[in-house]
Order: structure tokens, then C-alpha cells, then sequence
């Protein structure tokens, strides 16, 4: 009974701290908005209308989410078997190659082209972080160092890609052809940005909590996760573990690299349709606080900010770098504040009198973010 | 600068080795900051963010202020900045160091490219006058190699210099024991009495500080303007030095050569269809050498039956190129992606993870050991 009551606490605790913390950090982008000579009012009233005003700027908002959305269980699957690789930038690139490969060179009816276009996408992200995992679990290379050098050498491949093998070379851009509409998500509302693939928000999100709360897998990794000597005693092998973790959050990239592609506003392939999802979508899971189901309404509010402050750049002149700037803003206050509670408590429980040395200390409920 | 280029093997002239050298200079300046960081125990993931930072504000303050000395005392303060947020989350707070990092880095490119954009938007390009060389009385009028090594701004100096002195602190000194054991037994610092806190601390605000007078030198010393951007992955490329390096002074400054020495080739080939046959024969000799020094070592009992095939392999293969010169159009996008697959070869290299002090990106907490 109390330990629900102390899980259902620490469950409130975590969305405080979130709220708390987006809050602080659109403080923070009122303050520069002000500053840059706009008004409160207007500022405010401009990004609403932008996120959410329009039904062309609902749409972006919402397909936004899916990428962010994706990333984020990504992250929180490695997060929970203890790897924390940051190849999510590269592994949506190389989804969006193999993406482009499968839709320009492959002809088939659009029923089985897009579920196939789809696959080759989340194939290409898991093999991309499948050289990260080979690297770890069979070299002993520290995954976060190789995952940031392979993000680099992802940006090169893909320049290469487009202007190169894939290059359309009846325009001067580094662009692919158009991809044909047989390997594109359908639209949901026509002319917007918005596609069918809104559906793996839910449906994904609802598949990554149940694999991580409720089957084998799931156990295996968060035992991992929670210490590697006891997983080993207990005859898991967190190599294994940790190589299908990483497999799993590279396809999940790979699936958000599709959808950048494949659901985006144009037809042809670029280099940079990457853009910063691939780290923002980490700041979403630590919004979250590392819940599958908690990272769509964090998604939503990232989304919500990456199009509104593009749509603000237009309305009031205020260049949308600012998002960039708020995003990782929001990364920094998550890890200050989780860290701030900690500290907190442990002084609280400290002067309870409940020291750790007369009985096990119980277990906190916030760890500080590793 | 007329009379360099008159002498050396087709493209390898004085005139690249001046542009090697500056080239050289921000990755060089970085990477010392962050080995001292990363030997401290703390990986700065956000050295990009921390010279983006010094690039931008140095250019700013060199443009309002006119003054370059203020320019770039401005951009180290302004890595240092973000090293002091980086320091208060990681070694305070305990938080992860990457993650930390990558939030260090989204913010710092938003907020120098939202600055720009708000203070510099509507204006035409302003180019700010940049620090001028300082020429080396007597040794710069060697010919030939005079004015390409000694005729340079003075970070690029204080680049080199840092070298040998970075190599006494760690080594020779209290100071560098600490650093290093901070890296590798913490626990081990702290029952000396010396605080891990606190050399971690200046490690971080070290790399902060270089870090961002490389940017400084990026931005005022090198072109006089500033675009959104334009550190273009040269935090990362130090982060690869210092990896390249094997966490020593000398190898860092060997990496950030050939770095440097690479990306200066690069440039001078650019408007050139076909790779000279010097640039093989050039490549082989390295690899040659380093295939007899491996060889000499291995005499003395120490194998390396891997690094000596392959460097033996690169120096056949690099003859055979340089006598059959095939026409090879080898993509931009291969070369500036080399440096990183090098990275990642060497990394998987049990040799170099020997080398990489054992505690880096772990936080250290007196009683948990």
C-alpha cells in the first residue's frame, strides 16, 4: 500500500518537476522575446498561433511529434538497458537512405511499397547502430564516443548520397528524385503536413511500455540497466541485452527518419532533413522523465515550440533559432532540477533520522540523471 | 607571402604548410583543453557549443568594441561560460556528462545563431579587421619555411606552445598528478587530500577557455566575420584528437597536425581533378615509417603484429598508387569523413582504450568509490 502511494508520490513529483521545468524555460524565451522588443501579449499570442491556430499549423505541430515521438522511445529503450548512445542524428539519416533507396528503386503497388519503404527505414537505423553495438559489445568501444563519430560520418554519407549516386540531376540541388507517391504515408488532412503516420505515436509509444513493463525482453533490459554484476548472476548477458537494446532504439530512429522523408512537405530527398531531431528527441524522453506514454505530450510540447517559433519568425521577427536555443535550455534545467530534488531529499530523509546505516536505505524514487 | 611556394614536393609547398598550420591552430587549441579535461575524468561532449560560443562573442566584442585584444578575451570568456555550466551539471550536480553536453551544444548553436540573427540580421556582412601576424624577429627570415612558421598570429603560437608546457604540467608536476589520477583512481586524489572537485573543475573551465579562444581564432583571426554555424564540426574533430592522441600531449599535437595537415591538402586539391602521385608517394613514406618503427619496437619485445601489417599494407599500397596514378575522383564527402572512421579504427583498438583514463564520464562520489 505505501509503496504505491510513495510510487503514485514520486509519479506526481516527476510531473511537477517537468512542468516546472518547461515553464521556466518558456520564462526564459518570453524574456528574450521581450527583449527583442516584442511584446508579451503579442509574443505569446503569435506562438499559440502558430502551434495551434490554424489547421495547417495544428498539422505541423502534430506531424513533428512523430519524429520527436520516435527518438524518444529510442532513447528510452537504451536508457533503460544502461547505454546511453547518442546516434539517433545518423541513425535517422541512414533510415532516410535505404528509405530512398527501397521508394526510388523498387516498383510496386502502393499496399505493399510504403509497409516495405517503412521497414527499409527502421533496417537502415537499426543497421547503423548495429556498427555501434558490434563496436561495443564485441571491441569494448565505449558506444557514446563511437555513436558521435558515426553521427559525422552519417551527415558525409548523405551529402554524398544526394549529390552522387541519388543525385536528380535534372535540378542543380543536392536533391533525390521525387519519391513516388506508392512509397509515401497517405495524407491524414489534405494539404497539410500532417500523414497517417500519427498512428505510430500512439501505437508505438503503447508497444515500447508494454515491451519494457510487461514481457521478458523488458525485464531482461531494465535488470540490465539497473546493474550489470547481478544481471550476469542471474545468467543474462548484458552484451546481448545491450546489442538488441541499441538494434531496437536505431530502428526506432530509423523508423523517425522514414517519416521525415517519406511524410514530409516535399517530394524528393534531401541531406538535411535530419535537422536536430535526433538530440531534441532526447530532450524529450528527459522531459518525460524516461515514460514511454509521458513522452507524447512531451513531444507535443517540443513540436509545439519548433513550430510555433517557425511560424513566429514570419509573424513578429523573431528569428526561430530561438527554439534551438529553448530546447537545450529545457535538456539543462531537466538535469539541474532532477538533481536539485535529489540533493533535497536525501537531506530530508537525512534529517528524519532514517540514516542509512541503521537500515537499508530506501530505494529513491529520482535518481539523477545519468 | 609571395615568395613562400617555391619550394617542396608538388602540393606539400611552404604555402600548405602555412595553411596546415593555421588551419591547425582552433582544433589544436581546443583539443589541449579538452585533454586536460578528459584526463580530469570529464568528457566535453559540448566543446563544438563552447568554441561556437567563443567565435560569436569574440566577433561581437571585436565589432562593438574595436578592439581584438577585447574580441578575444571575450571568446574565451564565453567558453568558459559554458564550461562553468557544464561544470556545475556534471561535476555538482553529478548529472550525465553526454547529456549534458548535447544540451550544451543545441543551446549554444540556438543562442549564438538566434544573437546573430537579432543583432546582425538586417545588415549587410560586417568583416571585422583581424589579429595580424606577429613576426618572429631573425628566424622568420629563413627563407622559404621563415614566413610559414614564424611570421602567424600569436594563438597560433600559444597553440604550439602549450604543448610542452601542457606535457610538464601533467607529467612533472603535483598539479598533473592529480589530473591524471583524477581520471583514472579518484578515490586515490582525494585520500592525498588534494579535492577531485576541484581539478575537475579546472579542467572543464580549461577546456572552456581554450576552447573558445579557438573559436576566437576561428572568427577574428582567421576570416573577420562570423556565420551561424561556423565551427563546422571542429569540436568534434578535437574530440577526435584527443581520442587520435591517446590522451598525451604529443599525440594530441600529432592528431591535430594531421588534421590540419589533411584538411589544408584538401583545400589545395580542391580545384584539381585527380590526386597528385606526390600525395601517395608522401602517404607511403609515413606509412613506412611507422611500419619500421613498429618494427624496431616489436625487436624489443613489444608486439604489434596488427598496427605493423596494416602500416606496412598503406605503405604498398600507397607505392603502387603513386606508380600507377589512376585517375581517382575520390568524393569531398570521403575525406572530411575520414578523420572519424580513423577515429573509430583506432578506438577499436585495444592499445588505445588502454591509454583512455579509466574513469572519464564518471561522476565521483566521496564514499561510493
Amino acid at each position: 500500500m505505501s509503496r504505491a502511494r510513495a510510487r503514485l508520490a514520486g509519479g506526481g513529483t516527476d510531473f511537477v518537476l517537468s512542468v516546472c521545468v518547461a515553464m521556466a524555460a518558456l520564462l526564459v524565451a518570453m524574456i528574450f522575446v521581450v527583449a527583442a522588443g516584442v511584446s508579451f501579449s503579442r509574443g505569446a499570442s503569435a506562438f499559440v498561433d502558430g502551434a495551434f491556430g490554424s489547421q495547417l499549423n495544428l498539422a505541423g505541430t502534430l506531424a513533428k511529434m512523430v519524429p520527436l515521438t520516435l527518438v524518444a522511445l529510442g532513447w528510452i529503450v537504451v536508457f533503460k538497458a544502461g547505454r546511453f548512445h547518442v546516434g539517433f542524428p545518423g541513425q535517422i539519416l541512414i533510415g532516410g537512405l535505404l528509405v530512398s533507396v527501397v521508394a526510388l528503386k523498387i516498383h510496386l503497388p502502393a499496399g505493399i511499397h510504403l509497409p516495405l519503404t517503412i521497414l527499409a527505414g527502421a533496417v537502415g537505423g537499426a543497421l547503423f547502430a548495429g556498427i555501434a553495438a558490434w563496436l561495443w559489445a564485441k571491441r569494448g568501444v565505449n558506444e557514446i564516443l563511437s555513436t558521435l563519430l558515426l553521427n559525422l560520418v552519417a551527415v558525409q554519407i548523405l551529402a554524398w548520397w544526394v549529390r552522387g549516386p541519388f543525385h536528380d540531376k535534372t535540378t542543380p540541388l543536392p536533391l533525390t528524385a521525387p519519391l513516388p507517391n506508392t512509397s509515401r504515408w497517405p495524407e491524414l488532412l489534405v494539404n497539410t503536413d500532417l500523414h497517417w503516420d500519427i498512428v505510430l505515436v500512439p501505437v508505438v509509444a503503447g508497444a515500447i511500455s508494454f515491451l519494457l513493463a510487461r514481457t521478458l525482453f523488458g525485464f531482461r533490459t531494465r535488470l540490465v540497466g539497473a546493474g550489470e554484476q547481478v544481471a550476469r548472476h542471474a545468467g543474462i548477458s548484458p552484451e546481448g541485452v545491450g546489442t538488441r537494446a541499441i538494434l531496437l532504439s536505431g530502428a526506432l530512429a530509423g523508423l523517425a527518419g522514414a517519416s521525415l522523408v517519406i511524410a514530409g512537405s516535399t517530394a524528393p530527398m534531401g541531406e538535411d532533413f535530419g535537422s536536430n531531431y535526433g538530440f531534441t528527441g532526447i530532450a524529450v524522453a528527459l522531459l518525460a522523465r524516461n515514460s514511454p506514454i509521458a513522452s507524447i505530450p512531451a513531444a507535443l510540447l517540443f513540436a509545439a515550440l519548433e513550430q510555433g517559433g517557425g511560424v513566429m519568425e514570419g509573424t513578429v521577427g523573431i528569428s526561430s533559432s530561438l527554439v534551438d536555443f529553448i530546447q537545450g535550455l529545457m535538456i539543462v534545467l531537466v538535469l539541474a532540477a532532477t538533481t536539485i530534488l535529489y540533493l533535497l531529499r536525501r537531506r530530508h530523509r537525512a534529517s528524519r533520522g532514517a540514516g542509512p546505516r541503521k537500515q537499508p536505505a530506501p530505494k529513491p524514487e529520482l535518481e539523477p540523471v545519468r | 607571402m609571395t615568395v613562400i611556394g617555391a619550394i617542396g614536393i608538388g602540393p606539400f609547398d611552404t604555402a600548405w604548410l602555412a595553411a596546415a598550420l593555421v588551419l591547425t591552430t582552433p582544433i589544436l587549441l581546443a583539443a589541449i583543453g579538452e585533454l586536460i579535461s578528459e584526463r580530469a575524468g570529464v568528457l566535453n561532449v559540448g566543446l563544438e557549443g563552447f568554441m561556437l560560443a567563443g567565435a560569436f562573442f569574440s566577433y561581437l566584442v571585436a565589432w562593438k568594441a574595436h578592439n581584438l585584444a577585447a574580441g578575444a578575451a571575450a571568446g574565451v570568456a564565453a567558453g568558459i561560460v559554458f564550461a562553468v555550466i557544464m561544470g556545475l551539471l556534471t561535476i555538482e550536480a553529478k548529472a550525465d556528462q553526454i547529456v549534458s553536453g548535447v544540451g550544451i551544444n543545441l543551446a549554444a548553436t540556438g543562442l549564438t545563431s538566434y544573437l546573430f540573427d537579432q543583432v546582425f540580421g538586417n545588415r549587410a556582412q560586417i568583416v571585422v579587421p583581424t589579429i595580424g601576424p606577429l613576426r618572429i624577429p631573425l628566424v622568420s627570415k629563413i627563407p622559404d619555411f621563415g614566413p610559414a612558421l614564424f611570421n602567424n598570429d600569436w594563438t597560433l603560437y600559444l597553440g604550439f606552445l602549450l604543448i610542452p608546457i601542457v606535457w610538464f604540467l601533467l607529467y612533472r608536476t603535483k598539479w598533473g598528478l592529480a589530473v591524471r589520477g583524477a581520471g583514472e583512481l579518484p578515490a586515490a586524489v582525494d585520500t592525498a587530500g588534494v579535492s577531485v572537485r576541484r581539478v575537475r573543475w579546472m579542467g572543464v573551465l580549461s577546456a572552456g577557455g581554450l576552447a573558445g579562444l579557438g573559436g576566437a581564432n576561428l572568427a577574428i583571426v582567421q576570416v573577420g566575420i562570423f556565420h551561424q554555424e561556423m565551427t563546422a564540426g571542429r569540436g568534434f574533430l578535437a574530440l577526435v584528437a584527443v581520442i587520435f592522441g591517446r590522451w598525451r600531449p604529443l599525440g594530441v599535437l600529432g592528431a591535430c597536425l594531421a588534421l590540419g595537415g589533411a584538411d589544408a591538402l584538401q583545400l589545395r586539391l580542391a580545384d584539381q581533378n585527380q590526386v597528385p602521385t606526390q600525395v601517395w608517394g608522401v602517404l607511403a613514406a609515413i606509412a613506412a615509417a611507422l611500419a619500421i618503427y613498429y618494427l624496431a619496437r616489436s625487436r624489443q619485445g613489444r608486439q604489434r603484429p596488427a598496427a605493423l601489417s596494416l602500416a606496412g599494407g598503406v605503405a604498398a599500397s600507397g607505392v603502387i598508387l603513386a606508380v600507377l596514378a589512376p585517375h581517382i575522383d575520390l568524393p569531398d564527402q570521403l575525406w572530411r569523413s575520414l578523420p572519424f572512421l580513423l577515429a573509430l579504427v583506432v578506438l577499436a583498438g585495444a592499445i588505445t582504450r588502454a591509454h583512455m583514463p579509466s574513469k572519464l564520464t564518471i561522476p565521483y562520489s566521496r564514499g561510493e568509490s
